[in-house]
């Protein structure tokens, strides 16, 4: 935290781009927020977020894109919409989660959860590549490239014995199309 | 000039409607005071205790019907509904039906006050509490049975070691319920915690609130005694779940204060139900010209609050949700607007 | 009935037993499923939880083909899939702005994608077959077999994406199991979450949330748990050793898709139905029953 922590916050000098952009993107408007908690109280992970769904929507509303945009909560949202739908508001929080994520990821911003950054991405070669996702060669490039080199040995042992783990990547005939689909976010990468 | 000879109907009779036929009859003038159930009292007559003042609402709901005895004016007509109505000049030809088939009645009257109440909301439509499902999550009126049942002195099988009251249940909730806020709960919810702690000093009591609302005399001084020397423990979040577990109730909620999940085992969660209109109010609406409004709630007039129609007033709840004392000057208001008209001697 | 079928990544690879009995039973209820010719990964958990575009672009080619295959609706078992397919299909109907975008980026025309209908398998067989219709077909009834009907997350939730069922109390589930003579147990879990995508990446969540979900169901009485979802069977099988060293509780909970019950009752058998690939073994559960 900056030396600006320590100082209370001025509520007029507080940037509200953040709330008009995600009113005119996502189409959600935090302002209908009651601050009752319902969203957290029910949230499948909050017990292990830095910030709550509820303090999130509150963080929107301050306008701290700093504090969002590095926020640990953004990797361990299992995105279950149980927040959604209980909000007396209908606030779709999942969805400023993967609006924020999905900026944080382009401009970079470095996680803690790096695992779960790695995941994603390393889901989405295999999407690019093949169009599809080839469960067991994608767990085992994951705890190669993540280093957990014994990970789920004896687990990935007893599914082979069921005949859970093919070795094969199937692959999408047409798949121009949606290799295509990732020009944005491989420009985003390099821009 | 005075016309005694004037007649006027009250539909309900919880404390709103006692009050204005007790009012209309005490004026001299000819009352038919109509309820569906066999007995008077409504709503008053299901309650254990009363706020600010923590009084017997019982004692109340007897004097009301001990006066209303004393006025051959007053006509109790119980076991009685509004079948159908219709207007003939300044007069209303009203159908009534009695709770067997043939038991019918017409009166004419000059002038109607409605003062049909309200019911609970839903509560089942909130899946997350079980509302309907587990069986010691209750609404707030089934709560003051229980607590009535505790009362009543009778040795009680199973004493609670912990309660839970969840306020806004349907109200201030725009995707499931109602976006107004009931106005009642926050201190009938206080009352009823309290006496959970009077009932069983060693019990918990714990109030889940988003504000409390406590805009009344002595309100404020009523819910911080609650917490203060009651010891009820108010915790600042609107829960999300209940969960069954080893035979209790787990309630998961945030603690807003804190910002961090919670989770407290109980035996029993009260849900303050939103108090919504009844069903049967719009339809008698209808029946005699009055205006309700979006939710079905009887609409008054600029000018004259009681007013709903022309000869229309209406009391109590059936407008919205209002306490027992707001009842009472709510009845008295429409007398005294029905008592005025039928002064003038027709308009 | 003629509907496409997308059996997604996971029918294809770890839970290719959940793909071969909802093939059967559709068969015997006269559900034809039409598989969709070479379509792609719906984009999962990553997409959307990296680029809103490539989200509903993956999808959006799949709506697409179904398209092409003169069939105006589509069917998933995998409530992840179906999850992201129909939020894709309700982003082209409201998001006109983001439809020219993906069209754009892919190089294909969503015109008819737009008009495609998604629903889950499990809502596909009760309002085109009904708890009737599935009752006619039963041959071996479950014979009271108490199980724990388990809808997670994504089936009904987001409730305007999903538009099925109860998101808190799901009931349709608990209903197809009674029709086949099984006692679905009242419990409190039937709609919390089981850790989803994290499987692999933060295996903890799994065995935390997991773990929550299986203790529920014991408490409840259940004998097994009943799933509509690739990826919650996958996590509360793979992982109930793991929870259970976790908790010092023996759960020793099969983890059953629903097709394969509706194939045992329709009496197929435990090995047609692939029960036989399961971590935890229904064996012991099943013969209770004679069924096995």
């Amino acid at each position: 935290m900056s030396a600006d922590f320590y100082k209370p916050m001025r509520l007029n000098e507080i940037d509200s781009s953040l709330q008009e952009e995600i009113k005119k993107v996502c189409d959600i408007n935090v302002e209908l927020c009651m601050e009752c908690g319902k969203c957290t109280g029910g949230c499948s992970n909050a017990h292990i977020f830095d910030y709550t769904p509820r303090k999130i929507v509150q963080l929107v509303k301050l306008g701290a894109e700093k504090t969002l945009l590095s926020m640990d909560a953004l990797w361990t949202c299992v995105s279950c919409q149980l927040c959604v739908d209980r909000c007396p508001s209908q606030i779709n929080i999942p969805h400023i989660m993967d609006y924020i994520r999905e900026k944080a990821h382009r401009q970079g911003v470095k996680t803690r959860r790096i695992n779960v950054e790695l995941f994603h991405d390393l889901m989405l070669n295999s999407i690019r590549k093949t169009g599809r996702v080839a469960e067991a060669p994608l767990m085992l490039n994951f705890n190669l490239r993540s280093r957990q080199y014994m990970k789920d040995a004896v687990l990935g042992g007893r599914m082979f014995l069921k005949g859970k783990l093919s070795p094969f990547s199937p692959v999408v005939k047409d798949i121009d199309h949606v290799r295509r689909l990732f020009k944005k976010i491989a420009d985003n990468r390099e821009g | 000039m005075n016309d005694k000879a004037k007649t006027a109907l009250v539909v309900g009779g919880g404390l709103a409607g006692m009050e204005a036929a007790l009012k209309i009859g005490q004026a001299g003038y000819k009352v038919f005071l109509v309820e569906k159930e066999t007995v008077l009292g409504g709503v008053l007559r299901q309650l254990y205790s009363s706020f600010p003042r923590w009084e017997n609402p019982q004692d109340l709901l007897n004097n009301k019907v001990q006066q209303l005895g004393l006025y051959k004016e007053i006509s109790i007509l119980i076991g009685m509904t509004v079948k159908t109505a219709r207007r003939e000049k300044d007069a209303f030809i009203v159908d009534l039906q009695g709770l067997d088939e043939g038991d019918n009645r017409q009166i004419v009257v000059d002038a109607v006050v409605l003062a049909t109440g309200f019911e609970l909301f839903d509560a089942s439509l909130y899946g997350e509490y079980g509302y309907g499902i587990y069986p010691n999550v209750m609404n707030s009126l089934e709560f003051e049975a229980k607590l009535k049942e505790w009362g009543s002195g009778q040795e009680n099988s199973q004493p609670p070691q912990a309660v839970a009251f969840f306020k806004c249940v349907g109200s201030r909730d725009r995707s499931k319920g109602y976006p107004y806020c009931s106005k009642i709960c926050c201190m009938y919810t206080a009352k009823q915690a309290g006496v959970v702690k009077d009932m069983f000093p060693a019990a918990k009591s714990y109030v889940f609130y988003m504000d409390y609302r406590a805009a009344g005399k002595e309100y404020e001084e009523f819910v911080r005694s609650v917490i203060e020397t009651k010891h009820v423990r108010y915790v600042r979040g609107r829960p999300s779940k209940v969960i069954p577990e080893n035979g209790r109730l787990l309630v998961r909620a945030e603690d807003t204060l804190m910002g961090v999940p919670i989770e407290v085992e109980v035996d029993m969660v009260v849900l303050a139900a939103a108090i919504v209109p009844r069903k049967e109010t719009k339809m008698l609406a209808e029946y005699f010209g009055a205006r309700t409004d979006q939710y079905g709630f009887l609409d008054h007039d600029t000018f004259n609050p009681a007013k709903v129609g022309d000869r229309v007033f209406f009391a109590g709840a059936c407008g919205f949700a209002v306490e027992t004392q707001g009842a009472q000057y709510q009845g008295a208001a429409a007398a005294a607007e029905v008592i005025a008209l039928f002064n003038q001697g027709g308009e | 009935m003629d509907i496409a079928y997308f059996p997604g990544c996971s029918l294809h690879a770890m839970a290719h037993e959940y793909d071969t009995s909802t093939r059967l039973v559709c068969q015997r209820l006269g559900i034809n499923l039409y598989e969709v010719p070479d379509w792609n990964c719906c984009g999962a958990t990553a997409a959307h939880s990296l680029d809103h575009h490539l989200s509903v672009g993956l999808s959006s080619r799949n709506l697409a083909l179904v398209k092409d295959m003169n069939l105006k609706q589509m069917t998933t078992p995998c409530a992840g899939c179906f999850n992201r397919l129909k939020t894709a299909s309700v982003e082209l109907k409201q998001n006109d702005d983001l439809t020219a975008e993906i069209e754009k980026l892919a190089g294909i025309s969503l015109t008819g994608a737009k008009e495609v209908e998604v629903a889950h398998t499990l809502q596909v067989i009760m309002e085109a077959v009904g708890m009737e219709g599935i009752k006619e077909q039963v041959i071996k009834p479950l014979n009271g077999m108490k199980l724990a009907a388990y809808s997670g997350c994504l089936i009904t939730r987001p409730r305007a994406i999903a538009q099925f069922d109860d998101p808190e109390q799901p009931v349709a589930l608990d209903h197809l199991l009674q029709a086949l003579g099984a006692q679905p147990v009242h419990w409190s879990h039937k709609a919390e979450c089981c850790g989803g995508g994290f499987a692999a990446s933060d295996t903890d969540i799994v065995v935390d949330l997991g773990g929550q979900v299986l203790e529920a169901a014991r408490q409840a009485g259940a004998e097994a748990i009943v799933a509509a979802c690739p990826m919650c069977q996958t996590n509360l099988d793979t992982r109930q050793r793991a929870i259970e060293d976790e908790r010092g509780i023996k759960y020793n909970l099969p983890i059953v898709y629903f097709t394969q019950l509706m194939g045992l009752a329709f009496s197929y058998s435990p090995r047609q139905m692939g029960l036989n690939r399961l971590l935890t073994s229904p064996t012991t559960l099943l013969r209770s029953r004679g069924l096995s």
